[in-house]
């Protein structure tokens, strides 16, 4: 190989400049980690502090609705509420929690040492984490005066802390979003919010989809890769697809609000129905980047805890395929009462029935996994089957608004309310609470507390039905969403006092799960490597997971190749241990965790934190553009940015003069990786 | 247990299945992502340059000058080709040439960029502000983001042309970049092609 | 080195893709000025022929210019993807706003 002496030079004078941080512990190792297992961790942590923050404010919107004529809040501290708490649900916890599995498990299940891109990796968390952190900002910075000729009561009540966070729904529907009806900086939050966290979804979509692509084991075939990958892939595509649309709606809304375009004014000539449709254009398919991580969970809990492969492996990641793909023709069966044409209402409506198809697929298919299987019902497979049971309600309430009519009765109800809790709390989140359960041990190498995680599991069942059943009755009888008081004689009281009982027994649920977590990472039992029996190739490793994942890079031959390993088929066609399984088990984990070789890892670096804390500043800037201080935010945030970004570009690939760092580490059997590193030198 | 080195780099010359690139593909995914992004701007401007606003108003359409675009709009297409020609003096190992060609690329969009800046000025000088109506607003955010887009593009471009001034030139892995910059670029060029005709032309 | 340079155009062939595009870009104007002067039907084929001009251009800078035809399969299937998805959604979105008559 060819060293070109006076490169080498220019390397040398960049080190000294940007020396690369190399503490792999303590706080700087965190800030600076490209491990796509720590920020794994740190997308967890995150979204479970949102997570939290959003139930809190659930249950304040719960309280004030637990009886008629409700006096707890301000309808504007309800607006600001319900709103911040979709906002924070929806982009804040169910989306980053997925994104935390899909980083710490994707490179980890294709049997790679890390994502295509680690450092991009930690740029989508920082901007992510910051983004999140501006939209909370709010709660300090935030104002919403009440509009001219508005007629919210309240009056003075209206500027409190919890009226100035974004309060215009979750879709931010114009006009009220526009700058006439929402005076003040809350909207501003949210769109500018969302366009943040758009951002880091893009670059971590880009990611995942070139790992999986490129990055696979030896052998995994696409139609050999876990269907938990195979939904990882078609969530980065939905994302890819669907925030570009939502960035330029964004954009327009911000536009509109700051700098005077009227893309949304209807008095001069704007079109506030416009805005519906880029935002559902993104919102349908954003439904299903919700959900499909779940399905892609539970695809793996269901056949492990049955003890049976998956049920038509090929159907289920066929129809999570066709779900999306129709995804993207379904929107407008979220405006079926805005007024557009007939032909489309008809149209679109047939579209979401056509939508039902693969879902029923795959529900059926997890049934079959599951029938005659052996099934062990510990917390992680109790969590699947409630996925499974409480899915198909809210899939069945799904159905009954694609038809039409039906659905101008139900929309803008509490029965719209019901169907998607059922499926995002009973789907997406019962999906996730069973993917957390199935890979603690591969975290933290204990096990959890099966009886609290029982106690858990019953209390969310129990409390997600009282919550969210009587929502669909009370819908049907007429009570409207987002308002904030219902009068004694409209006969709501009671279904709603036993809903806000449900939802505090879900929060007493929570609870469980938190002292369950935290006790049993550090105290909990310790796990054997393979607890579950599984058949995926991160339980081939030692748990917790060793830095670089695996000692030697795995090679698969079929689908489940580890379960292969460990059973053998009987003449009935049933899975047999092999007499030798525990010790091949042993040899492999031992194998992955004994390298005897250096192995490469990519590098900490500081600037995907810098990066995203400058983003942050620009966001800042732009909304203040008017005042004294927002343009030098601006400017700075731009410039931080920029020559962080700069920065990142002429930072060594590797540190010069690094111990760890010579030629014959490299060597292997064949030279291959000899080759591929001396590639990367320049 | 062996030691654990932190340094291997993006994009590592793992194995790549696809036999492409990391970086190349990812480039590739992204571009295909910004199909949506220039579409909801078109999407935009279509739907409102037919609308009827009232009297007294103004169209972006009344103030066109289509020699002009069309001789900005030529710039930036003969700005492909000079690109192109960089990345194949660069393949040839033609470090000279590769300079040249990056140098001009950013200088002809220097030049479209400037266009579109005159025009602008031009467009709001004879009253066709952002907030006349959807349409000027559609308009200005159409051109404006392309605009941005090829702002951002010559900064690449920059970067890569001063570093091919260093004595050898641009290394292998910088190479790559060309490329990859390149590909950014052709896409700005081919989202102008489109809105030449949609916006420009079809009156 | 990036790509394999074997089969790739060379300059001299990139100069005459330009040509081609130049002389296309042409051809646009030239349409646009024609359009005041022919009859109603002239009229309405100018559109078409306008809309197919420039989709040869896109092709042409696609194909030669990003190399996209020497390449593997798969980039030309995502990027395919996302024009047609693009093309399509925002088309029906026009129509049902009633800017763009489809039926
Ligand atoms: C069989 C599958 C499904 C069908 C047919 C379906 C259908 C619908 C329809 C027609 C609406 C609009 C109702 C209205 O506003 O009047 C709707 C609303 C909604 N759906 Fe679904 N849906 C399905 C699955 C899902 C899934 C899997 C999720 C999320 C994980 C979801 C989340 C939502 C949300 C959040 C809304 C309310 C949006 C809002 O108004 O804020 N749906 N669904
Ligand atoms: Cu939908």
């Amino acid at each position: 190989m060819a060293i070109d002496v006076a490169a080498d030079t220019v390397e040398q004078a960049e080190t000294t400049l940007f020396r690369r941080p190399r503490l792999t512990y303590g706080f700087w190792s965190w800030i600076t980690t490209a491990d796509h297992k720590k920020i794994g961790l740190m997308y967890g942590y995150t979204a479970f502090f949102f997570f939290l923050a959003g139930g809190i404010e659930a249950l304040l919107l719960r309280i004030q609705l637990a009886g008629p004529d409700g006096a707890f809040l301000t309808a504007a501290e309800y607006n600001g509420l319900f709103t911040t708490h979709a906002v924070t649900m929806i982009f804040l916890f169910v989306m980053p929690i997925s994104a935390a599995f899909f980083n710490y498990l994707l490179p980890l299940m294709i049997g790679a040492r890390d994502v295509a891109f680690p450092r991009m990796n930690a740029v989508s968390f920082w901007i992510f984490l910051f983004g999140g952190l501006f939209i909370y900002s709010s709660l300090i910075f935030g104002t919403s005066p009440p509009p001219v000729g508005g007629n919210l009561p309240g009056g003075a009540a209206d500027a409190s802390v919890l009226g100035s966070i974004p309060n215009s729904g979750w879709f931010i529907y114009a006009p009220n979003s526009g700058a006439t009806y929402s005076p003040g900086t809350a909207v501003d939050y949210a769109a500018l919010g969302l366009q943040i966290l758009g951002v880091a979804s893009l670059i971590s979509a880009v990611n995942f989809i070139v790992t999986i692509l490129n990055m696979r084991a030896k052998g995994m075939r696409l139609l050999r890769m876990p269907v938990f990958v195979w939904m990882t892939l078609v969530v980065a595509l939905l994302l890819l697809f669907s925030l570009p649309i939502i960035a330029i709606a964004l954009f327009m809304l911000t536009f509109d609000r700051q700098f005077g375009t009227l893309f949304f004014v209807a008095e001069a000539g704007g079109d506030p129905i416009l805005w519906q449709h880029l935002f559902w254009l993104f919102g349908h398919p954003e439904v299903y980047i919700l959900i499909l991580p779940a399905m892609g969970i539970v695809s793996e809990t269901l056949p492990v805890f049955s003890k049976k492969p998956l049920f038509g492996y090929p159907a289920v990641v066929f129809a999570g395929a066709a779900i999306a793909f129709l995804g993207f023709g379904v929107w407008a069966h979220h405006m079926f009462a805005s007024g557009i044409p007939t032909v489309a209402q008809a149209a679109f409506g047939l579209s979401t029935m056509t939508i039902a198809i693969p879902t029923g697929i795959k529900i059926f298919n997890w049934l079959g996994t599951v029938w005659g299987g052996r099934v062990r019902l510990t917390t992680p497979m109790l969590f699947s089957l409630g996925f499974v049971a409480l899915f198909v309600i809210g899939g069945l309430s799904g159905v009954t608004h694609a038809v039409v009519p039906s659905d101008w009765q139900q929309t803008d109800t509490y029965y719209i309310v019901a169907h998607f809790h059922y499926v995002l709390f009973g789907g997406a989140l019962f999906g996730l609470f069973a993917g957390i359960f199935y890979w603690f041990p591969k975290v933290w190498g204990r096990m959890y507390n099966e009886a609290l995680g029982k106690w858990h599991f019953w209390l969310m069942f129990i409390g997600m039905n009282l919550t969210f059943g009587p929502m669909h009755w009370l819908g049907l009888q007429g009570m409207v969403r987002r308002t904030w008081v219902y009068p004694e004689e409209a006969g709501l009281g009671a279904g709603n006092f036993v809903v806000t009982v449900g939802a505090f027994i879900i929060a007493l649920g929570v609870l469980v799960f938190m002292i369950n977590w935290s006790y049993s990472k550090r105290r909990g039992r310790v796990a054997p490597n393979d607890p579950w029996d599984a058949r995926t190739l991160e339980w081939t490793i030692p748990s917790p997971t060793p830095e670089y994942n695996f000692a030697v890079e795995p090679t698969v031959t079929s689908l489940d190749d580890f379960w292969h390993l460990k059973y053998d088929e009987d003449e009935e066609g049933r899975a047999v241990r092999k007499e030798k399984a525990d010790e091949l088990v042993d040899n492999l984990i031992h194998t992955n965790g004994n390298p005897d070789h250096e192995i490469h890892l990519p590098a900490p670096s500081y600037f995907p934190f810098i990066v995203g804390l400058g983003i942050m500043f620009i966001a800042y800037g732009i909304m203040y553009h008017t005042r004294p201080y927002g343009i030098p935010m601006l400017a700075a945030g731009a410039f931080v940015t920029i020559g962080a970004l700069f920065a990142w570009g002429s930072e060594p690939l590797e540190e010069v003069g690094d111990d760890h760092h010579g030629e014959e580490d490299d060597l292997e059997p064949d030279g291959s990786e000899a080759s591929d590193h001396a590639e990367q030198q320049h | 247990m062996a030691d654990i080195a932190h340094g291997h780099e993006e994009g590592g010359g793992h194995h790549q299945l696809t036999g492409i690139d990391s970086r190349k593909l990812g480039m590739w995914v992204f571009l295909s992502s910004e199909f949506l992004f220039f579409g909801a701007l078109i999407n935009n401007y279509l739907l409102f340059k037919g609308r009827d606003f009232g009297p007294g108003t103004l169209y972006p359409v009344e103030l066109y000058d289509i020699p002009f675009t069309s001789i900005s709009s030529f710039v930036l297409l003969m700005s492909s080709l000079t690109m192109v020609l960089a990345h194949s003096a660069l393949a040839r190992g033609d470090q000279d040439q590769t300079k040249t060609w990056l140098f001009a690329t950013a200088l002809l969009g220097t030049i479209f960029v400037s266009g579109q800046f005159f025009e602008f000025g031009e467009f709001i000088l004879h009253g066709l502000k952002l907030n006349i109506n959807p349409a000027a607003s559609a308009f200005y955010m159409l051109t404006g983001f392309h605009g941005l887009h090829v702002v951002l593009g010559i900064l690449m471009l920059l970067v890569l042309a001063f570093k091919s001034m260093r004595t050898g030139g641009l290394s292998e892995a910088e190479g790559l970049n060309v490329e990859l910059v390149g590909l950014y670029w052709h896409f700005v060029d081919i989202i102008w092609i489109v809105i030449f005709v949609l916006v420009y032309l079809i009156q | 080195m990036a790509g394999g340079a074997h089969h790739h155009p060379q300059p001299r062939q990139y100069v005459s893709i330009a040509i081609v595009l130049a002389v296309l870009t042409a051809a646009e104007v030239a349409l646009f000025y024609l359009e005041a002067g022919v009859d109603a039907i002239g009229q309405n084929l100018t559109v078409p022929a306008l809309l197919i001009l420039s989709a040869l251009k896109f092709y042409l800078v696609v194909a030669m210019f990003m190399h996209l035809r020497f390449e593997k399969r798969l980039l030309s299937r995502f990027f395919t993807s996302g024009a047609i998805l693009a093309g399509a959604l925002y088309l029906i979105t026009l129509s049902v706003l009633g800017a763009v008559v489809l039926f």
